[in-house]
């Protein structure tokens, strides 16, 4: 509320200067155009009013009661020496010119004075004696001015009433509004965590769009049709908001427990390039107990790369071993495929580092490459157990 | 074959509509607002509070204008009340009162059918509303223009074609500035040329006129500015409150941008795939196809790999339009993520009150930069469970002395400060003392 309330108060100090400036303006120019007011009163009342707008324009950054007084003493002045300098004739034209000076420059302090009663106090003062002078020249209590006078004074108060009204009333719905937001950043960000977490069930989508982007070729229609199918149902459960945990073959177990077998895993993986055409072969034990971060960072590794077995080796079979000791399980990805010449091709430029490397690093694991043209590539993945 | 652009996933599927070009240039400039707007505020479009910011920044009625356009009500009818006591007081000096007593009339009658009119179709006035509404007001000008020209004294005789000036306070509230601006200035040069034609201009008559003329056409220009700046006051407001919401953030978020992009990029690869898998995209796929299965796979790819980088204060920054444009924010360590809800509170409090109203912003140089860290510079001393974070504040928005004691309260709960001012840049180095494993 507390900023509110300073923005509710810079609002109404700049309705003040706004009014008081462009009414006493209208004053200057009807007072100029009566050419009734004689030069030292007339200079003398500009000055005053010069004095008022300056008033106004400090006013719109420092709320003191000082300049309150400043400006109604000004003003009151201004209204002083423009209806005492002239004669009994020209008056109640005079009073006509100065209405809006009475009406709105005046008693434009009066927004402002929230929680400053010697202030307010000040400009009711003020408003009193602008009436009476305003009767006193124009010669009835019926006259035009002075139904003007009263009626500016009467409007700004209703100006000021409202105004701070309106403002705890939208605040208290621009705060309902927060509440919703924060309430929506919360779920969104659960979400978000969420299908972040599901990493296993992105990798194998990742891998199918990467296939489907080059058009699925090489890959049987039947199995990429397939894999497409699979994928979406996962995405779907997902969507649907439950952890996907498909129900034939123990495919792609995507259970968040703190442990998982990797052997059941591997079978998934094994199965999922067998329907690209690629056979993968296992050698070692399968039944290692990961923590899940690291087996999902491990088999992301395995998958990134028996996908680049599939794609640049030109062969239809790949070894995994799998050994492991008390700390570290390692992976050694064998293909007697074409090879390449490690200095040629950077590992960079394969995606190998991003994919492989950075993700097995952030678990605590490592990569190294093997090859060369002609014979084959090997691939050893570590990762901690 | 076409090639399909790059952005293909940002349309959409194929199949899917796509929006089709701009056809005239406001449209184009409204749509390119909205994308750049969406973009700045890193808040998906659907969300509520981005639903409510464009509520709030819609020309016309917004959210609370209606309370207010109420109390503009009250004083348009006030004035009438003035201007019809006003006008039967000087009933016998009329040659012909019954015309300006007809204008008064339709006055009423409108004034009542628009009241009823909007307490049944709720606070907003259509276009269509708005120019029956002027044409009406026109009537009431006329008339009473036609009754008071005998008297050849337009000052202390027109009453109902005042009112008419008034009318326009609550419209101000429910239609575009740019639209009541227009109806103020007909207004004012129909006074002026009443003037001129029905009353001698001589030094005695002129005062008068200039006043009336100001009594017409001062409140309702009034009424705009207060109504813009109360909107502008509900936009900041509404931005600060939105803003808010990352207070109580974990250390690092993805964002409600992000998260809503990667909703948007699973379910586009759902369908993909389902259209694959049911064969409504015949293998092996087309071109566009396959260029969208590859956008998909690499906007999927950066967004998995960068999702949880930043902190609360980036996002605060990047979502907000007024902290947005002018802080410049450097914290390499992310140190932000480990501030408490109440220590991050006052920075961000802090920051409202430098950036100031933001009208000194010039485009491109931010007016308050802040930076977090190094952690471990001399003076901020690093224990195994706490470290002392330096929050540097160089502020250049608004000048010392204009920072309330908010600013200084705000700046107290960051943690034990020293200011000082070089240059016209005022420079606040904050101790922030954090927990070194924040549990958030």
């Amino acid at each position: 509320m507390d900023f509110i309330a300073q923005e509710r108060d810079r609002l109404l100090r700049s309705t003040t200067r706004v009014v008081g400036i462009v009414c006493a303006l209208v004053s200057v120019v009807a007072v100029i155009c009566a050419l009734a007011v004689p030069v030292v009163p007339l200079l003398g009342g500009l000055a005053c009013i010069a004095i008022m707008i300056a008033g106004f324009l400090v006013f719109g950054w420092n709320a003191s009661v000082w300049w309150t007084a400043l400006i109604l003493a000004s003003g009151l002045g201004a209204l002083a020496l423009l209806l005492l300098g002239v004669d009994e004739a020209a008056r109640p034209i005079i009073a006509s010119a100065v209405v809006p000076l009475a009406a709105g420059s005046i008693s434009a302090p009066l927004m402002s004075q929230r929680g400053s009663p010697v202030g307010l106090g000040l400009t009711i003062l003020a408003g009193a004696i602008v009436v009476v002078a305003i009767v006193w020249a124009s010669g009835s209590v019926l006259a035009a001015p002075v139904t003007g006078a009263l009626l500016g004074w009467v409007l700004i108060a209703v100006v000021t009433i409202w105004i701070s009204r309106s403002i705890p009333r939208v605040a208290r719905r621009i705060y309902s509004i927060g509440t919703a937001h924060r309430a929506e950043r919360q779920a969104s960000e659960t979400e978000a965590q969420r299908r972040q977490g599901a990493r296993l069930l992105h990798d194998t989508v990742l891998a199918t769009l990467t296939l489907l982007a080059h058009s699925g070729v090489g890959v049987s229609e039947q199995a990429m049709r397939e894999q497409a199918a699979e994928d979406a149902r996962l995405l779907r459960h997902l969507r649907l908001g439950a952890t996907p945990q498909p129900q034939q073959s123990g495919d792609y177990s995507l259970t968040r427990e703190e442990e998982s077998p990797l052997g059941q895993t591997l079978e998934s993986v094994k199965q999922r390039f067998g329907r690209m055409g690629l056979e993968v072969s296992w050698h070692g034990t399968g039944q290692v107990l990961l923590p899940s971060n690291v087996l999902d960072a491990f088999l992301l590794a395995l998958g990134e790369c028996l996908e680049n077995v599939r794609r640049h080796a030109g062969v239809g079979e790949a070894h995994v071993t799998i050994v492991h000791d008390n700390e570290m399980v390692r992976a050694m990805v064998t293909d007697s495929g074409v090879g390449f010449d490690l200095t040629h091709v950077s590992a960079e430029r394969l995606g190998f580092k991003e994919s492989v490397v950075n993700r097995l690093r952030e678990v605590g694991g490592d990569a190294k490459l093997f090859s060369a043209p002609g014979s084959g590539t090997t691939v050893v993945l570590e990762a901690p157990r | 074959m076409s090639r399909v652009p790059e952005d293909t996933i940002s349309r959409g599927l194929p199949g899917e509509t796509v929006q089709p070009a701009p056809r005239t240039r406001r449209e184009a400039r409204e749509r390119y607002r909205g994308s750049e707007r969406r973009q700045a505020r890193g808040l998906p479009s659907t969300s509520t509070g981005a639903r409510s910011l464009r509520q709030a920044a819609k020309p016309g009625a917004s959210l609370g204008a209606g309370y207010l356009g109420l109390g503009a009500a009250v004083l348009t009818g006030i004035e009438a009340v003035a201007g019809i006591i006003f006008f039967l007081i000087r009933w016998t000096e009329f040659t012909d009162p019954w015309l300006p007593a007809a204008a008064w009339a339709l006055y009423l009658v409108a004034a009542v059918g628009v009241g009823l009119s909007l307490l049944t179709y709720g606070e907003r006035l259509t276009g269509l509303a708005f120019a029956l509404i002027c044409v009406v007001l026109g009537c009431v000008v006329t008339l009473d223009f036609i009754g008071i020209w005998p008297e050849h004294d337009i000052a202390h005789s027109a009453s109902a074609s005042v009112a008419a000036g008034f009318a326009l306070l609550p419209v101000a509230t429910l239609r575009p500035a740019r639209e009541v601006a227009a109806a103020i200035a007909v207004l004012g040069l129909a006074f002026v040329g009443m003037a001129v034609a029905s009353t001698p201009i001589t030094s005695d008559t002129l005062p008068a006129i200039v006043s009336t003329v100001a009594l017409v056409t001062v409140p309702p220009s009034i009424a705009l500015f207060v109504v813009h700046r109360f909107r502008q006051l509900v936009q900041r407001e509404l931005d600060r409150v939105l803003v808010q919401s990352n207070v109580q953030a974990p250390q690092f978020a993805v964002g409600m941008l992000a998260s809503d992009e990667l909703a948007r990029l699973d379910l586009a690869a759902e369908k993909l795939l389902d259209a694959v898998a049911n064969g409504s995209d015949p293998l092996p796929l087309s071109d566009a196809s396959a260029s969208v299965a590859a956008s998909l796979a690499t906007e999927l790819r950066l967004h998995l790999i960068e999702g949880r980088r930043e902190t609360w204060l980036y996002h605060a920054i990047t979502e907000s339009d007024n902290l947005g444009r002018s802080v410049s924010v450097a914290d390499p360590q992310s140190l932000a993520g480990h501030l408490s809800p109440a220590q991050r509170d006052g920075l961000l409090q802090t920051l409202w009150q430098m950036v100031g109203d933001g009208k000194q912003t010039q485009a491109g140089s931010p007016v308050v930069s802040v930076t977090l860290g190094p952690v471990g510079s001399d003076g901020h001393p690093v224990t195994d469970e706490t470290m002392d974070v330096p929050v540097v504040f160089e502020s250049r928005g608004v000048p010392r002395r204009r920072l309330g004691p908010t600013a200084w309260s705000a700046l107290q709960r960051i943690g034990p400060y020293q200011d000082s001012v070089r240059d016209g840049v005022l420079h606040v180095v904050a101790h922030c003392v954090v927990d070194r494993h924040p549990s958030m």
